[in-house]
């Protein structure tokens, strides 16, 4: 983690680290456009419009029920699973809309991995959860499984707890090590882009702080956006931070500037904690 | 009002209440046994093994007065009580209709699930239940109407034309009724009990598996059959299973539809078959015509046969219910 920035005029106290964003040259890697999301008549994401340059982290925070989840899932298209409801609008994966016509969603999922809020190991052994994707997207060969396995499971700090129990089912590990495992099992198809929705709400605060280091270093590999309640995490952990309320998105800025200098008055309602 | 103490003091009832009609039920199951038993124990005597291995369904000379006897049990001159023709029957119509009924089961249970939009469901649901409620002289009647011409005119001609390289479907395809018929009603008729329970079983998985797969790039028909399937296995096989012990013992539907062969083997799907249950309607009239009664026993020891197969099928159907019960725990 990075230290604090240098500011004289700081006016949010528990903000003890943020850190540094990255250099502006950076390509976009997802371009969010106008994008509504409905479920049925109820419009849950209203015209919400952002950027997120490649290899960084991106934090979406807001209170309960604004609607981060609802944009997350429209950015791997996992809205589609649900036949009652409706996403409007651009999501650019490299300049290229995923929402075009002709565009298969499964090519998409492929491309833009998710890790859910409660791990969900699938009632199989680890070594098949972690190869579930490489699986299905058609690689048999058991070694070529392994290598992608033990590569997987170390980048996602779980090697080392798990390499014994390989063949034991998924289910007997521990809360944290199934969210970890759950990380690798993306990182295994080798997505683009990784979305998490509160990742480390179900965990501990040891837990916790591995899954936050681990990102840190997917961030090398991987453009994250990651969805949180705790604004030290995403101070902590996000280059960019966007700030949804009821739906909308209020303001959106490198994670230093929401936090210290937030420009709209309800970004600092928010994080002052006079808000929700 | 204290409803736990009024609640406390039920509970004892209940049990004593339950325990009645489970053991009531078993007991009638017994009683059942026991009669078919006794009133074609002449017929066991009489027959042997030719039950189950003579091909040869005949009541006997009526006219004459000469009888034959065999293990101290007489019958009418001629008389031949071979079922399996029967048997085969029933077996050959069952076996078609699950190798019909399961793939369409799934798919239709699948695409319930995962496909029709929620504000439809209840209408499909309610189809589905609307389908298994419907009379059994229904489905026969909508076979004779439709079904058999179809097959008939239709199917038989086209795969006469086309299809004669295939074994089981090659040579006459005649009228339309026969096994083919009967393996599409029967499937009919089971299809909404293997749906409902595959649905249910597949609703009572946590969703969360099924987005799993699909978020890392898994086409849906890969998130069921290889996450969401592998924990609903055996609440399948209970399905159909349970399925399967329906159409064993289905008749009227059958009856109407499957030819009623009698003496011969079809030589392929089209031809006429007969079942256990069909044959014991269809042939009653003329076994109560029977001086020596032993028509009419024969009957009821192939209805006895039929029994046993479905006791067995249904036995098997509840310790794979428990066991997939005992596995989602
Ligand atoms: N399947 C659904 N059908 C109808 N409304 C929904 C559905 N899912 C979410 N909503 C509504 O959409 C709004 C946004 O929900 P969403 O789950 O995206 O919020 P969130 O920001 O992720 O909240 P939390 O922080 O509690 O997870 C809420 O008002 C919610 O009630
Ligand atoms: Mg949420």
């Amino acid at each position: 983690m990075l230290q604090a920035p240098d500011r004289e005029d700081q006016p949010l106290m528990y903000v003890t680290t943020t850190k540094n964003a990255p250099e502006p040259s950076v390509a976009t890697k997802l371009q969010i456009e106008r994008l509504s999301v409905f479920y049925g008549s109820f419009q849950a994401i209203r015209d919400a419009s952002l950027e997120v340059p490649e290899n960084c982290v991106m934090s979406l925070i807001g209170p309960s029920g604004c609607g981060k989840s609802t944009f997350i899932r429209a950015v791997n298209r996992m809205h589609d699973l649900s036949p009652d409801v409706r996403v409007e609008g651009k999501v650019l994966l490299d300049g290229a809309n995923i929402y075009a016509p002709g565009v298969d969603p499964v090519t998409i999922r492929h491309r833009i991995g998710m890790v859910f809020q409660r791990p969900n190991p699938f009632p199989k052994t680890v070594f098949e959860n972690v190869v579930y994707g490489p699986r299905i997207h058609g690689i048999g060969n058991r070694k070529k499984l392994m290598e992608i396995a033990e590569r997987s499971l170390r980048h996602a700090a779980l090697w080392d707890e798990v390499k014994d129990r390989l063949d034991k089912s998924a289910l007997d590990l521990s809360g944290g090590q199934q969210q970890r495992m759950c990380i690798a099992r993306v990182l295994a198809v080798e997505p683009e882009v990784i979305l998490m929705d509160e990742p480390a709400s179900a965990l501990d605060p040891i837990a916790t702080s591995k899954i936050e280091d681990l990102i840190g270093e997917l961030q090398r590999f991987y453009t994250v956006v990651i969805v949180t309640h705790s604004m030290q995490q995403a101070a902590r952990i996000s280059d960019y931070t966007a700030f949804f309320l009821m739906g909308e998105l209020i303001e959106i800025g490198t994670t230093t500037e929401v936090f210290t200098k937030p420009k709209d008055k309800r970004t600092e309602d928010y994080i002052t904690g006079r808000y929700g | 009002m204290n409803n736990l103490t009024q609640r406390a003091r039920m509970q004892p009832v209940l049990g004593v209440g339950t325990g009645i009609a489970a053991f009531a039920s078993a007991a009638i199951v017994f009683l059942i046994l026991i009669f078919l038993l006794v009133f074609a124990w002449p017929a066991i005597r009489f027959n042997g093994s030719g039950i189950l291995t003579g091909v040869i369904w005949n009541i006997g000379n009526q006219y004459g007065s000469s009888t034959v006897t065999h293990n101290g049990v007489t019958a009418q001159a001629g008389a031949s009580f071979g079922g399996l023709v029967f048997v085969f029957g029933t077996i050959a119509t069952s076996a078609l209709a699950m190798v019909i009924a399961v793939p369409l089961s799934f798919l239709v249970a699948v695409a319930l699930v995962y496909r029709v939009p929620r504000k439809l469901q209840p209408l499909a649901n309610t189809l589905v239940e609307l389908m298994a409620g419907v009379p059994s002289v229904v489905y026969g009647l909508w076979g004779i109407v439709v079904l058999v011409p179809w097959v008939g005119n239709q199917l038989g001609p086209f795969a006469q034309a086309h299809l004669s390289w295939v074994p089981l479907v090659r040579g006459e395809t005649g009228s339309g009724n026969g096994l083919l018929a009967a393996g599409i009603i029967l499937a009919l008729m089971v299809l909404p009990i293997m749906v409902a329970t595959l649905r249910d079983v597949i609703l009572a998985q946590p969703p969360t598996i099924f987005e799993a797969s699909m978020a890392l790039g898994s086409t849906t028909w890969q998130a069921v059959t290889r996450a969401v399937f592998p924990s609903v296995r055996k609440g399948f096989l209970a399905a159909v299973l349970v399925a399967l012990g329906r159409a064993l013992g289905e008749t009227m539907a059958v009856l109407m539809v499957c030819g009623a062969a009698i003496n011969q083997f079809p030589s392929n799907i089209f031809q006429a078959v007969n079942t256990i249950a069909a044959v014991i309607v269809s042939q009653l009239d003329s076994a109560l015509t029977d001086a020596s009664g032993m028509a009419q026993r024969s009957l009821a020891e192939l209805a006895l046969v039929l029994f046993l197969i479905t006791l067995v099928v249904n036995v098997v159907a509840r310790l794979t219910l428990r066991g997939a019960d005992r596995s989602a725990q």
